[in-house]
């Protein structure tokens, strides 16, 4: 048996993605794939089972997924750049993160930094923000139907950018704190 | 040598200098990882992402090369430079112990 469950993480809510999805693997449903914020579950027996996920946006080569499974991480999904891994608690033998030393974390919050919120900061700037200040100034009165909608979304843009940049400071702070 | 590979790798992390000494001989990540836990009695662990990311890094810096491949996994070993490297941290690391046990070194 299958279900489907709706979830929005944003790119640096991962360490809650998967609390998340361990919490699922508890109650008995272990992720079998996701896209955007779809997560497809199958029916599983109750097990604590540790969810990690790895960024890489298309720089693994081919033995990337040999030495995850070296290191006993069931390999189970991918997008967007996001890989899914898992594995019980019971056979993590004390390794239960895929990284070891906050370099390594650093490294993997720079590369979601670089590639996805630096493009859509971009955008912001570039492309948003401008195009906003044309629409301010409607000319036919049914513009401003086109304004009103267009203000809802830049404040939702604005928002989730915000949020994304605290979200970043504070895991930039916490790994470098310990 | 280039001294921004000096600047990066010395000092260098517990994981990066495990993982440099042990490619004296031609290994791959797993095995590496499973040499580091033997050698410290379990107290160094190096995880599969930081591994891949440091074996990564370091062939790209070209302290390691990649000799070949055997069933998916990738071989390495440790370099000209690389060695070099080591040897500037080793030097490092004994200068460290040597001033702790209250030694003046003289070159």
């Amino acid at each position: 048996m299958n279900k489907t469950m709706i979830r929005f993480f944003t790119i640096f809510d991962y360490e809650e993605e998967e609390n998340w999805l361990r919490e699922q693997h508890k109650k008995g449903w272990k992720l079998i794939k996701m896209k955007l914020c779809f997560y497809v579950f199958e029916k599983c027996t109750l097990e604590d089972v540790i969810y990690r996920l790895d960024y890489k946006n298309n720089t693994e080569n081919s033995s990337y997924y040999q030495m995850f499974q070296d290191y006993g991480w069931e390999y189970i999904s991918q997008w967007f750049g996001w890989l899914y891994f898992r594995k019980p608690l019971a056979n993590a033998e004390q390794d239960t993160e895929i990284f070891s030393d906050n370099i390594s974390r650093l490294d993997m919050l720079r590369h979601i930094y670089m590639t996805r919120m630096l493009p859509l900061l971009i955008i912001f700037l570039c492309c948003v923000l401008p195009n906003f200040f044309i629409f301010l100034k409607p000319e036919h009165p049914y513009d401003m139907i086109l304004t009103v909608m267009f203000s809802v979304l830049l404040l939702l843009y604005i928002g989730l950018l915000t949020y994304c940049g605290i979200k970043l400071q504070k895991l930039r702070k916490k790994y470098r704190k310990d | 040598m280039d001294s921004k590979l000096k600047r990066i790798y010395v000092p260098m992390t517990e994981s990066g200098f495990y993982i440099l000494f042990c490619l004296h001989e031609p290994q791959h990540g797993y095995g590496i990882s499973q040499q580091v836990r033997h050698m410290t009695n379990g107290e160094l662990i190096i995880s599969a992402g930081t591994m891949y990311g440091t074996l990564s890094k370091m062939e790209k810096d070209g302290l390691i090369s990649f000799v070949k491949e055997t069933e998916k996994r990738k071989l390495y070993q440790i370099t000209a430079t690389g060695k070099e490297i080591l040897e500037l941290e080793l030097h490092r690391i004994e200068r460290l112990y040597k001033n702790s046990k209250g030694e003046i070194i003289h070159e």
